[in-house]
């Protein structure tokens, strides 16, 4: 019931012709991570997929049926969107925020109950960020936000993630953490899809992979399959090293 | 008596009885105001409320001033008026005064009351007369039919002959004069005077005057001192900001071709004298003819 | 969360008071013992007629303009996300007031001129969501600029207006424009629009309080962001127009009503809205008060007091929140 698959989809970025049509399935359990230099359209197949923008061409498709006739709120109960920027909205404490994750779940008339509440503070302290739960959003730092952020979607308990840079402005405590949790969501059934800057964290993290090139060329598949230095080199127009620490392989930029 | 005449009687008396008997009471007095619309009072007014200063002036001038009880802002003639309760300025009315004053009969000024607070007065049940004179009659009827309502028809016809009798002895005095041409200024910024159907305009006639902007189709037309210049009329009668101040005349000083400058032909008549529609219309109007007579000397 | 009985139950109350104590008081004084005989249903005449039929219509007139322009400040603040946002931002008051003037020029009674300056208001609305669509979607930001640019439009079609009209049409027109809750007529429609508001926007609270946020995240959990911006929008503007025609425009209160209520209250919109219905008309219910007692008989413009009122009581609020 968590599956999210894509048909000839043709991601819409303005100004550009049309990228390869992306024919992929994100299964229950499957952790993907989204690799690309910047511009290359990561962001936008993320809102694309989550139905927040209508592709050039194609169509996705979420248990089954296709997104575009599935009601706002029948999506939101299935999939969640970690966004790249937190939007400043009005003033919120941290646990308003947090809790507005549990809305595609309650009716109109509903007011949010114990077992809603206790979620987000489930989620909040998951997150590390249960101490600021009184706390007006405007006064976090990044990091805090973006936990803040990744804490409503966990409030929201979506089949499947769509998660834009999660670890960004995350030291490496918590960003190891916050990985952990994805990869834990995947463990449990759901699915995760996460658009990542840091190549590292993808190749440690991830075990299926796409290369958004910026051209609009795309390819998809195992990790492994998908982490040769030579296409990666291409990817991000830089010269890699490669080296194998811990079990999984790491690429830096050399001159 | 006729027996036609017999029927008519007892046709009548039989109506009266019958109207007694059916508990009926004929209004007493009608009157038609100057919205057009029949103000009925059972009896003569005995309390009044008047809603401008230039209705203040006309019921006094109708010989009921006694009668008045409640006045607006600004009702400063004749001085007794002074004395008299207001309820605020006529553009924003305090009806709880107006009411506890428990008048019988407002008088309302159609254009400058609004309309919402006048509604409203008539809601609670007082009759409301609206008086708005446009013409010299229209002041002499209204002072009339003020008097009607408040049953001082005695008083209201005498002043009211005073004032047509003077108005025409005036039109008589100047109706063959030589024309002169006139710019009658009515405020200063912006820049406004009369056309030939305004109060003043027809004043301004009567008194052998031609305003130079009396063709123009709006009453109260707003112009710049380019069209002044144009127009070069032979005098400049302005009113002011009071009673005293004449400094609008001395605008006029900096522009030396002016033929009105030239002859020193800037005068000033006290405003309260000619703009409000009321007797004392009669001595404003005396004041600019004579005005306009010296002008006419100065040729 | 807080709990929703509290805080609007002691506005309740406030109202309430608000509304007896305006009754209470005028330029004529009425004593308590008749005050209450009359609204015991007897009472001298003249005492019915002073609280049954001046100041009761008055004071119920002053409560709905009031709730109406601090919901319509709220609802315009979270659909611009813009805490400058008042009721009259996106011109709403000057098409209201070009098509009470043209009704006036017409010659028409009161009745249309209310009307007409309803659909000036709401056209005004149609025109600055028309225009600001632009090539892509609205954001808040076009919308404001828009909506000002509109309003100075308005303005120069109005002094326009005034320009060119008859004399004897103008004092009413300047009337208008003036407005005031002297001027105010029934207070049955603007109560009774208030109340169906109020109740319509419950079940909508939550989704306001989500679309605050932010309409991608919005979009992302749920809310259908355009069909709900474009339901406030002419939710607000409807408040707007009512409450213009009622009373002309009343400022200051739109703006600040819902500040205050979040600086107390936080910013849960199923909170706030019904709180600035309540808190909105007790303002303004005090501020006629005062206005039309205070110099008696000269009658203050009411949204001076409203300024004189909210100004210090906004300026310590603020300060106290920091």
């Amino acid at each position: 019931m968590s599956r999210l698959e894509t048909r000839e989809l043709v991601i819409d970025v303005p100004r550009r012709d049309d990228g390869r049509a992306l024919s992929l399935s994100l299964e229950p359990g499957q952790v993907w991570g989204v690799l690309g230099p910047n511009g290359a359209g990561k962001t936008t197949l993320l809102h694309t997929l989550a139905g927040l923008r209508p592709p050039r061409r194609g169509e996705v498709r979420l248990a089954g049926q296709p997104l575009a006739s599935l009601a706002r709120r029948q999506v939101a109960q299935r999939l969640g969107l970690v966004f790249q920027d937190s939007q400043d909205g009005f003033p919120a404490t941290v646990r308003e925020t947090a809790l507005i994750g549990r809305h595609p779940w309650l009716s109109p008339w509903q007011m949010e109950g114990g077992a809603d509440l206790r979620l987000a503070e489930a989620a909040l302290s998951r997150l590390d960020v249960g101490h600021l739960a009184d706390r007006l959003v405007s006064t976090l730092s990044g990091g805090e936000r973006q936990r803040l952020a990744i804490a409503t979607i966990l409030t929201q308990a979506p089949r499947l993630w769509l998660a834009d840079e999660p670890t960004n402005h995350l030291d490496l405590h918590h960003q190891t953490a916050v990985m952990s949790l994805l990869t834990e969501q995947a463990a449990q059934g759901r699915a995760v899809m996460m658009c990542l800057h840091d190549l590292n964290l993808a190749a440690r993290w991830c075990d299926q992979l796409l290369l958004m090139y910026p051209d609009g060329e795309a390819c998809w598949g195992l990790g492994a399959d998908m982490l040769v230095p030579s296409a990666l080199e291409r990817l991000y127009s830089q010269r890699l090293a490669t080296a194998e620490i811990d079990g999984a392989p790491v690429f830096v930029p050399v001159r | 008596m006729s027996s036609r005449a017999l029927s008519v009687t007892l046709a009548t008396l039989a109506l009266w009885a019958g109207g007694g008997l059916l508990g009926t009471v004929a209004a007493e007095v009608c009157v038609t105001d100057d919205a057009d619309r029949e103000v009925c009072l059972e009896a003569a007014a005995e309390r009044i409320a008047t809603l401008s200063p230039g209705a203040t002036e006309l019921t006094f001038a109708a010989g009921a001033g006694d009668k008045v009880v409640a006045v607006v802002s600004y009702s400063d003639y004749p001085p007794e008026a002074k004395e008299v309760a207001s309820v605020g300025s006529h553009t924003r009315m305090d009806l709880e005064a107006l009411v506890t004053l428990r008048p019988d009969l407002v008088i309302g000024w159609v254009t400058g009351n609004p309309a919402e607070q006048l509604e409203t007065i008539e809601a609670l049940g007082i009759p409301v007369f609206y008086i708005e004179p446009r013409d010299i009659e229209g002041v002499a009827s209204a002072i009339e039919r003020l008097a009607q309502l408040a049953g001082t028809g005695q008083a209201g016809s005498v002043a009211a002959e005073d004032f047509r009798e003077g108005m025409a002895r005036l039109a008589a005095d100047y109706r063959d004069v030589a024309p002169v041409s006139v710019f009658y200024q009515v405020w200063d910024e912006p820049l406004m005077s009369v056309n030939d159907e305004h109060l003043i305009g027809q004043v301004v006639a009567i008194c052998g005057g031609v305003n130079v902007f009396g063709g123009l189709s709006r009453l109260v037309p707003r112009i710049d001192d380019e069209a002044v210049l144009a127009a070069d009329p032979e005098a400049i009668i302005a009113g002011g900001m009071g009673e005293e101040n004449r400094h609008w005349l001395t605008h006029w000083e900096q522009y030396d071709d002016l033929t009105a400058v030239t002859r020193d032909n800037l005068f000033f008549v006290p405003p309260s004298l000619i703009q409000r529609p009321t007797p004392r219309l009669l001595e404003g109007s005396r004041l600019l003819c004579e005005k306009l007579e010296v002008a006419r000397g100065r040729r | 969360m807080r709990q929703l009985s509290l805080p609007l139950g002691v506005l309740l109350s406030a109202s309430l008071i608000s509304l007896v104590l305006s009754i209470s008081v005028g330029s004529a004084s009425v004593a308590l013992p008749e005050l209450w005989s009359v609204l015991g249903g007897g009472g001298e005449a003249l005492s019915r007629t002073l609280i049954l039929e001046l100041r009761l219509p008055r004071s119920l007139s002053a409560f709905a303009v009031g709730g109406l322009l601090a919901v319509a400040g709220a609802l315009m603040q979270v659909l611009l996300r813009n805490p400058l946002a008042d009721p009259y931002v996106l011109g709403l008051y000057g098409g209201a007031a070009v098509g009470a003037l043209a009704a006036m020029l017409a010659s028409m009674g009161g009745l249309v001129i209310s009307g007409s300056a309803f659909a000036g208001a709401l056209a005004s609305t149609l025109l600055v969501f028309g225009l600001a669509h632009g090539t892509g979607s609205w954001t808040p930001s076009r919308l404001l600029l828009t909506g000002v640019v509109v309003a100075a439009g308005w303005g120069a079609v109005i002094t326009l207006m005034l320009a060119l009209s008859p004399a004897d049409r103008l004092p009413g027109m300047l009337y208008w424009l003036m407005g005031d809750l002297a001027y105010a007529r029934s207070p049955w429609p603007s109560l009774a629009l208030l109340l169906v508001i109020c109740l319509l926007l419950i079940p909508l609270g939550r989704s306001l309080n989500v679309l605050a946020r932010g309409p991608m995240q919005a979009a992302a959990l749920g809310v259908a962001v355009r069909p709900l911006e474009w339901s406030i929008y002419i939710v607000a503007s409807l408040l707007t127009a009512m409450a213009v025609t009622a009373a002309g425009s009343i400022g200051f209160v739109g703006l600040v009503v819902p500040h205050m209520l979040r600086l107390l209250l936080g910013n849960d919109q199923r909170l706030i809205l019904p709180a600035c219905a309540l808190a909105g008309g007790t303002l303004l219910v005090l501020a006629d008060t005062l206005a039309r007692t205070l110099i008696a008989p000269e009658q203050l413009p009411v949204g001076v007091i409203t300024a004189l009122l909210g100004v210090p009581t906004f300026l310590y609020l603020l300060y106290r929140s920091r």
